[in-house]
């Protein structure tokens, strides 16, 4: 049984990786597309299942195919069917559409390969994003001890121990504090100006 | 700016977990959230944007969020488990009145405004007459509407009706995310759409089309948003959701007051909210719009009562569609929408309260007086644009 699947996910690097693995097994064909007219997508290529990143609002579409192709049935895996499953589906940002009533098992193995693909690239992202926000943690502060410095006449150390001794009364994280800080001050700043 | 506030209040309390769609019409939750409004009420909320309807419902039903500013239709949908696994919801306040556009591609939209004023017909008879047109040498573009289950499918539906057009049959509708439907109407890809506010304005901004009507031409009190919580979170904290809606009710008051709409529209335009022009988003806030047709109302004319005659009228136009089988609606709007909650919730802020559940819809062409305690509520026309009037029965006596 070689299963038409259509794959809609602007990742790339994740799309063809999937891609690969499906195509490797050997029982699923695997087909492209991105948006923005997925209806027109589906009724062209007639998938047994839709696997969409769930980040993309094109889905909205997807939920009203039926306009398009009334002979096959739209079905979300996030049925009834086995709830932990599609919970772990949600969760990992992927979500999808049986197009022509195939059974839950004989597809699992596919959403199975899709569900750990988004785990492994959302980890890489979060990974990311965590280091994306203490780069910017330290430019804040940074920022926020030259206005202090200036605007003040403090010390580098002192501006620093002030921050701190703020984030401390205030019970509060030191990068929550330094941000607004920044943020109010630039606010003062353009209010000032003419 | 919001864990400031929260701060200076309590920070405990059970956390509740929002989404939201990047529309002016969030704006109450994102105001609340802001000001700390739900820190005061002690709720810890957390606010998610969520990129679609499709996300918001899918993760209302398995749990990933505790409430949603939701297209009412939409919540039926979820707890009848029309799109997936069903949750039990509970409306305990409306969000927004009014705020949608009819868009069409500048080109339509000139034709027709030109039969409108050459022949005097209505503008969707003139656009039956235009597609009509193009019908005879190809396939006309489709309308988009954001959802199936949403009131731009439902009110896109009804004024067309009122020109004899049946969609589905006589034309072609097609579901496009707000978020996507100005890149869209660019693109070719639909002949015009029907979306909430700013998205509409957008359009206009870029020259892609011009809204030629809007919620108010329909139906010039429709209800818009309403906040829909999973009854379970509910029934567990009983007080968290009397407090949230009283965070939401006060937000809605700040957001319906004419001098605050700068500051809403600048909030609003942040980039982890909607991410569009302040400008934009502004022509459609009380206070911020010049021409006073195409407004989200929040608070005035009874704009936060779940109204169980609402409850009824968006199940009526479910079924006139096909988009629902035979329900007991009396039923289904009595156990969703809860105007007890509602009261119970806002007692303690003192204003006025509607004395009735239900209310004819559509009987009042000029402003009018609500009962309500303790004092009557000013309202304004409610009626639809073919002048029918809504009687939504009585509910059954329970004993």
């Amino acid at each position: 049984m070689a299963l038409t699947i259509l794959l809609i996910d602007t990742d790339t690097e994740r799309a063809r990786a999937l891609e690969d693995k499906l195509s490797a097994s050997g029982y699923a064909r695997v087909l492209r597309a991105e948006g923005p007219d997925l209806a027109a997508a589906v009724e062209r290529t007639k998938p047994d299942l839709v696997i969409i990143d769930m980040a993309l609002p094109d889905r909205d579409a997807l939920e009203d195919i039926r306009s398009v192709s009334a002979a096959s049935p739209v079905v979300m895996f996030a049925g009834t069917d086995d709830p932990a499953f599609a919970q772990e589906a949600i969760a990992a940002g992927v979500c999808s559409y049986n197009m022509s009533g195939i059974a839950l098992q004989d597809v699992r193995p596919i959403l199975a390969s899709a569900i750990a693909l988004f785990q492994r690239y959302r980890h890489v992202e979060t990974e990311l994003a965590a280091a994306k926000a203490l780069l910017n943690e330290r430019r804040l502060i940074e920022r926020a001890k030259a206005i202090l410095m200036k605007d003040r006449k403090m010390t580098e150390p002192d501006a620093y121990r002030w921050l701190q001794k703020k984030a401390m009364n205030e019970s509060r994280k030191l990068a929550q504090v330094v941000a607004d800080f920044v943020a109010e001050a630039e606010n003062q700043r353009k209010e000032t100006k003419p | 700016m919001s864990e400031v506030v929260a701060l200076k209040n309590q920070r405990s309390g059970p956390r509740l977990r929002i989404g939201f769609l990047r529309l002016t019409d969030s704006a109450p939750a994102i105001v609340a959230h802001e000001f700390g409004y739900f820190a005061e009420e002690g709720v810890d909320a957390e606010l998610l944007e969520e990129p679609s309807w499709a996300n918001i419902a899918d993760k209302l039903a398995y749990g990933f969020l505790d409430a949603a500013v939701i297209v009412p239709p939409l919540a039926f949908a979820i707890e009848l488990g029309l799109r997936g696994v069903s949750q039990r919801l509970v409306i305990p306040c409306n969000i927004s009145m009014g705020g949608n556009t009819i868009t069409l591609a500048t080109a339509l939209a000139r034709r027709v405004q030109e039969k409108c004023e050459n022949r005097g017909l209505s503008v969707p008879q003139a656009l039956a007459d235009s597609l009509a047109v193009s019908q005879a040498d190809q396939r006309p573009l489709p309308l988009g509407v954001v959802h199936a289950y949403s009131t731009h499918n439902l009110l896109l539906r009804y004024w067309l009706a009122t020109a004899g057009l049946h969609a589905g049959r006589d034309m072609r509708l097609s579901v496009v995310p707000p978020a996507r439907a100005v890149e869209a109407l660019k693109s070719g890809q639909i002949a015009g759409f029907c979306a909430g506010a700013p998205w509409g304005e957008i359009a206009a901004r870029e020259g892609a089309g011009i809204n030629v009507a809007c919620s108010d031409d329909i139906w010039r009190a429709a209800p818009e948003k309403a906040f829909a919580v999973r009854e379970h979170w509910a029934q567990e904290h009983p007080d968290a959701l009397k407090g949230a809606v009283r965070a939401l009710v006060r937000a809605g008051q700040f957001c319906d007051a004419p001098e605050n709409a700068s500051y809403t529209g600048a909030l609003l335009s942040r980039q982890k909210y909607l991410a569009v022009d302040s400008h934009a988003i502004l022509s459609s806030l009380p206070g911020g719009a010049i021409a006073q047709n195409n407004l989200s109302r929040f608070f005035r004319g009874a704009a936060t009562f779940p109204w169980r005659s609402h409850a009824l009228w968006f199940l009526e136009q479910m079924a006139r569609w096909d988009l629902i089988g035979n329900v007991d609606a009396q039923g289904l709007a009595a156990r969703v929408y809860r105007s007890d909650l509602y009261r119970a919730a806002v007692a303690p802020l003192g204003i006025s309260v509607p004395t009735a559940d239900s209310k004819s819809e559509g009987a009042h062409d000029a402003p009018w007086s609500l009962d309500a305690a303790p004092k009557p509520i000013a309202m304004g026309p409610d009626s639809f644009c073919d002048g029918l009037i809504f009687e939504a029965a009585p509910a059954p006596v329970s004993f």
